[in-house]
């Protein structure tokens, strides 16, 4: 799970890098970079659950 | 933010379009960074090392095959992986070359082709490129000759750059190779500047040795390479250990003295590996990179004084440009002198241009979009007013 929630940032900073400097999102980068976090977060999540069970 | 003592975490592809002329194509793509982060241990692509222990034979994680993939993509017979192009050189120097022996090279030619001719006691001689900085098959023909007359006998290798790195010019390597091969010349093929950028057929071209850079064209970490070869010329440059211990009376298998045994032991090849598969896409749409590399020529081109030292038009997405006559003369009387260049750039998200560059500079667009682009070509024009110089249209 480490790996996923670190390649979902990945994924994440690469679209960055795809929108530098301004980081104007269009509308299929801003549904992507929604896409990313909401993933991130469902990990996060199951992170807390197994490591602080 | 630091990532280590001392070591602030980068992010200068992060917050800004990047143009320095020698990392464009080294970018890595999301999965190499991925990989790069699973696989950052030392020996990381070592726990599958089975007999006969030789990395292009690790098939966990999938190396062997990706030895075979790039060396059947170059259309050559045989691939090895090295710490950046530099190191194929000098393995190809130093089986072919011993001292006193005349070596072909060009006057646009890497500093690094010479050195390895250097260390394997070689004497280096230069294709003179013509007025419009091209090496030519013709030029190659006459300097072959005059070598001949010099020492009695061909070179015994010659380095061309198909793309060279002070102009980004692209030069007739299947041209050349033809001349070389009629005196019997082995000829060096240097792809630093286009495998894993532009299609590259080895067999083609007619050479023996193709050399690619991986952190400058292939999106993958450094220092990190290939060299790649014909059946002919593998058993010559990757030919395996002889040595015995005396006392031990030691042999070490199928290690290749060229090689120094394994080359890329981890964190570089899998980056290598993991960019491939996009990298072997990538080279089919080079025109989509002139195209958004016209667009910032278009706006650099309409700056008054401004002039393209490389050939024009492009063919690659490196470029050499004179601006004596544009951003330079507002450099002699501007606060900031020749820096506001530099400065008025990273003002607008722009960076990798020497710091204090006015005169003549590189560029590179390889990767950008075309967004970026267009953002990045309507700086240059908006910089060049905002001090005063004329724009055409």
């Amino acid at each position: 799970m480490t790996f996923q929630a670190i390649y979902t940032l990945t994924d994440l900073r690469v679209l960055l890098r795809e929108t530098a400097p301004a980081h104007e999102f269009d509308a299929k980068q801003k549904e992507q970079a929604q896409r990313l976090l909401e993933n991130l977060e469902r990990q996060v999540g199951s992170l807390k659950q197994e490591m602080l069970k | 933010m630091k990532c280590g003592n001392g070591i602030e975490a980068r992010q200068v592809d992060e917050l800004f379009i990047n143009i320095d002329p020698i990392q464009a194509g080294g970018r890595l793509t999301a999965d190499a960074m991925k990989a790069v982060i699973a696989y950052g241990d030392g020996y990381s692509v070592c726990d599958n090392c089975r007999k006969p222990n030789r990395l292009d034979y690790i098939s966990k994680p999938p190396i062997a095959e990706f030895h075979k993939d790039v060396a059947k993509w170059l259309n050559m017979d045989a691939v090895r992986t090295v710490p950046g192009a530099r190191r194929g050189f000098q393995a190809v120097a130093h089986t072919y070359v011993k001292k006193g022996d005349p070596v072909l090279l060009t006057t646009l030619s890497h500093y690094t082709e010479f050195l390895a001719v250097e260390e394997s006691g070689g004497i280096a001689r230069e294709i003179m490129a013509n007025e419009q900085k091209l090496v030519t098959p013709d030029a190659t023909a006459e300097k072959i000759e005059a070598v001949k007359r010099e020492f009695g006998r061909a070179p015994v290798l010659a380095f061309i750059d198909h793309v060279d790195y002070q102009y980004g010019n692209m030069h007739d390597v299947a041209g050349i190779a033809k001349v070389c091969r009629q005196y019997d010349v082995p000829i060096l093929y240097n792809g630093a500047y286009t495998v894993g950028t532009l299609p590259v057929d080895g067999k083609a071209f007619g050479v023996d040795f193709v050399v690619g850079s991986g952190h400058k064209s292939m999106a993958s970490p450094a220092p990190s390479g290939i060299l790649a070869t014909t059946a002919e010329r593998e058993k010559e440059v990757f030919r395996t250990t002889q040595i015995v211990g005396d006392v031990t009376n030691r042999k070490f298998g199928i290690k290749e003295p060229e090689m120094m045994g394994c080359t890329l032991m981890g964190v570089t090849l899998v980056g290598m590996m993991a960019s491939f598969p996009h990298v072997k896409e990538r080279v089919k749409h080079f025109d989509r990179e002139l195209a958004n590399h016209q667009i910032v020529m278009d706006a650099l081109l309409s700056i008054e004084g401004t002039k393209c030292l490389s050939e024009y038009p492009r063919k690659h997405t490196m470029t050499r440009i004179d601006t004596i006559g544009s951003f330079d003369t507002v450099a002699e009387t501007h606060k900031k002198r020749g820096y506001y260049l530099q400065s008025a750039l990273e003002e607008k998200g722009i960076t990798g241009v020497i710091p204090g560059a006015t005169k003549v500079w590189k560029f590179n667009t390889y990767g950008m979009t075309t967004k970026q682009a267009e953002h990045l070509g309507r700086s240059f024009v908006a910089i060049a007013r905002e001090n005063g110089i004329a724009v055409k249209g």
